[in-house]
């Protein structure tokens, strides 16, 4: 959580997508940025790239205004997958109120998928954060490309986490939505065992999920 | 040890004020130009409608035309841009928007780089975090380094103290099996004399008892007060039953052996104790000839059969030394060489003075030391004798010995023919 101001009646939260290099963290957030209506969101802020490789990360803010009269806004962050970057991924995991773990289908990945996920663990318990007690959503992304694991294989290995595992295509634009709809019901439940969104300040969980997720109309 | 100062810490994704993220002068100039442009008064204002840059005035009577638009800070509008104008200008609303673009612009370029420098700035400090701990990792581990080159040295201390210790117990026990040796050899040297002592006084009792006996007749016959002719007879005849005379003869010749079987011991027990010198350690002036040829004269009873001993000792000055260790020196090196042959040996040992030095020799006709051998003879514990029977320490502690008097000792061995060992010792002022 970011900030919290009762008085201000303003809450920031903060969910992050994480996960190897080239895994399509920021393709995801594209994907959401182009799918969503305009309403409900911010613009995305793209900070500077190398060749197309996020250095810093990537920001898309969302915004709620609770009957109550709460103000709530999400920013969605990805971070560097490379591993030289591996400080600004701890400096953004600060505070995340949800990750989101991109992981990459392609078999050749899988070892690199473990390596990430090894690495997000380590580092939230190093920023102060129970991994059992974030909400955790796993994507499997690249889903349209040949050569990937299949997805029975992927559910059996993931299976036994316990932690929400889907598959996507960022490119062609499936899966993304869903995988954020998860994230933000669980970041959701998260904020609302915390705070009492639902008793104390009004917040439904359905109106906060609908007014994040409106899908642009074709 | 560096202390670890609190950093400046940046969350990422925390709230910016518009006053945080622009200043009044990047915005001045952009209003001033919508000032040039006609417009009578320009503002920026922040979330509470504050003016966070004003030019420009209203004339009396307030402005009649204003547009206020929106500045947005990640997607949220954090301000808004004032214009206000006296009468409707041709082009207003488009010099508007271009001012909204261009502030909107600054604020979002500007955040961007706030946003890349903090995190850079999270960045350097987290690898300077990193630097001093490991600078205090290397720190810790250089001083266990020297903590433990430090205990080193005390553990060597402390066994070179053991093994002084060792070594001196094992010299004194050499001393003793010396002495142990010798006083075996005593023993039986002793026991001769002794022997015949023993024996001869046995044989001199019944002598004497024949004596008192003869002697107690004269007494009789004398107060009997017979006549001279007769007592001559009877103590003539006496005499002869008694064999007085042998006796008589006999008893000179028994105490004249134990006369010298007494002295003989006497020697040997000077000897002992002039090679055990039971009385102290401390610096004395000996007689090197002298201990010589007691020590010789000691050993003689370990000489092999048919040994052939050869001396030419010239006589030395006296020379100061611990004494008892320089007459075990040479016990020692004699005990090799006695050792050297079975039989038919041939021990030459001789002293002379050369320049400033003497120099004792000990030679022997035995097996000689094979060459390999030869460097390892002074070494502690090494021994070519069956386990049991040589310590390994002999040549040791004579070395020893030497080195400590100020001398040198060296070794020439020729295998099958013998060896000669060559003692120096420095002439005493």
């Amino acid at each position: 959580m970011i900030e919290f101001d009762e008085q201000q009646k303003r809450l920031v939260l903060k969910l992050v997508y994480y996960g190897p290099a080239l895994s399509g963290k920021t393709t995801n957030l594209l994907c959401l940025h182009d799918q969503l209506q305009q309403e409900g969101r911010g613009e995305l802020m793209l900070l500077d790239t190398t060749e197309d490789r996020t250095i810093y990360f990537d920001l898309l803010p969302f915004f709620y205004v609770a009957p109550s009269g709460l103000k709530i806004k999400l920013k969605v962050y990805t971070v560097p997958g490379q591993v030289r970057h591996d400080a600004t991924r701890k400096a953004v995991l600060q505070r995340a109120d949800g990750v989101v773990f991109i992981a990459d289908s392609l078999l050749s990945q899988q070892g690199v998928n473990a390596e990430s996920f090894a690495n997000l663990e380590q580092n939230l318990s190093m920023v102060g954060l129970a991994i059992e007690q974030l909400p955790l959503v796993v994507q499997f992304n690249k889903q349209d490309l040949p050569g990937v694991v299949p997805e029975a294989e992927l559910r059996e290995t993931w299976g036994p986490t316990g932690l929400p595992v889907l598959m996507a295509s960022a490119l062609q634009g499936w899966g993304v939505l869903e995988t954020f709809q998860a994230a933000v019901e669980g970041v959701f439940d998260a904020v609302d065992q915390k705070l009492g969104l639902q008793e104390r300040f009004q917040v439904s969980r359905d109106d906060f999920v609908a007014a994040l997720i409106k899908v642009e109309k074709p | 040890m560096i202390e670890a100062k609190p950093n400046i810490e940046f969350v990422i994704g925390e709230e910016k004020r518009l006053s945080e993220i622009v200043s009044r002068v990047e915005i001045e100039p952009l209003l001033r130009s919508a000032l040039k442009l006609g417009i009578a008064r320009a503002a920026l204002l922040d979330e509470d409608d504050l003016p966070l840059a004003l030019l420009g005035e209203l004339p009396e009577g307030g402005a009649p035309v204003r547009r206020q638009l929106n500045i947005m800070v990640e997607g949220e509008p954090k301000g808004a841009l004032l214009l206000e104008a006296t009468s409707e200008l041709p082009g207003f609303e488009a010099i508007a928007r271009l001012l909204q673009d261009a502030l909107q612009l600054t604020v979002t370029n500007n955040l961007k780089r706030m946003l890349t420098t903090e995190v850079h700035t999270s960045i350097v400090q987290e690898s300077y975090d990193q630097l001093v701990n490991t600078n205090r990792r290397l720190m810790e581990s250089e001083r266990r380094y020297r903590d433990l080159a430090r205990d080193l040295e005390l553990k060597v201390e402390e066994r070179t103290a053991e093994l002084k210790v060792a070594y001196s117990r094992l010299l004194q026990q050499e001393k003793l099996a010396a002495v142990g040796q010798l006083a075996a050899g005593m023993a039986h040297e002793i026991n001769t004399p002794l022997g015949f002592i023993g024996s001869n006084l046995h044989s001199f009792a019944k002598y004497q008892a024949r004596m008192t006996e003869m002697l107690e007749l004269y007494q009789r016959l004398l107060e009997e007060g017979g006549a001279l002719e007769q007592i001559r007879q009877q103590t003539g005849q006496r005499r002869q039953q008694l064999k007085l005379d042998f006796v008589l003869t006999d008893s000179g010749l028994l105490l004249e052996q134990c006369r010298e079987g007494v002295e003989r011991i006497a020697t040997i027990v000077a000897q002992l104790k002039g090679f055990a010198h039971l009385d102290g350690m401390e610096q004395q002036r000996m007689d090197l000839v002298h201990e010589l040829e007691q020590l010789l004269a000691g050993l003689a009873p370990q000489f092999p059969p048919n040994t052939k001993l050869i001396t030419d000792l010239q006589p030395l000055p006296p020379v100061v030394c611990r004494v008892p260790l320089l007459v075990q020196a040479f016990a020692n090196i004699l005990d090799n060489a006695l050792k050297s042959r079975t039989e038919g040996l041939e021990l030459r040992v001789s002293s002379i003075v050369t320049g400033e030095r003497l120099q004792i020799s000990i030679s022997d006709n035995g097996d000689g030391i094979p060459a390999d051998q030869l460097p390892r003879i002074f070494e502690p514990f090494f021994t070519t004798r069956p386990v049991g029977s040589g310590t390994g320490m002999g040549l040791t502690v004579a070395r020893e010995a030497i080195v400590s008097a100020g001398g040198g000792i060296e070794v020439v061995s020729q295998p099958g023919l013998g060896t000669t060992c060559t003692v120096t010792l420095p002439l005493s002022v």
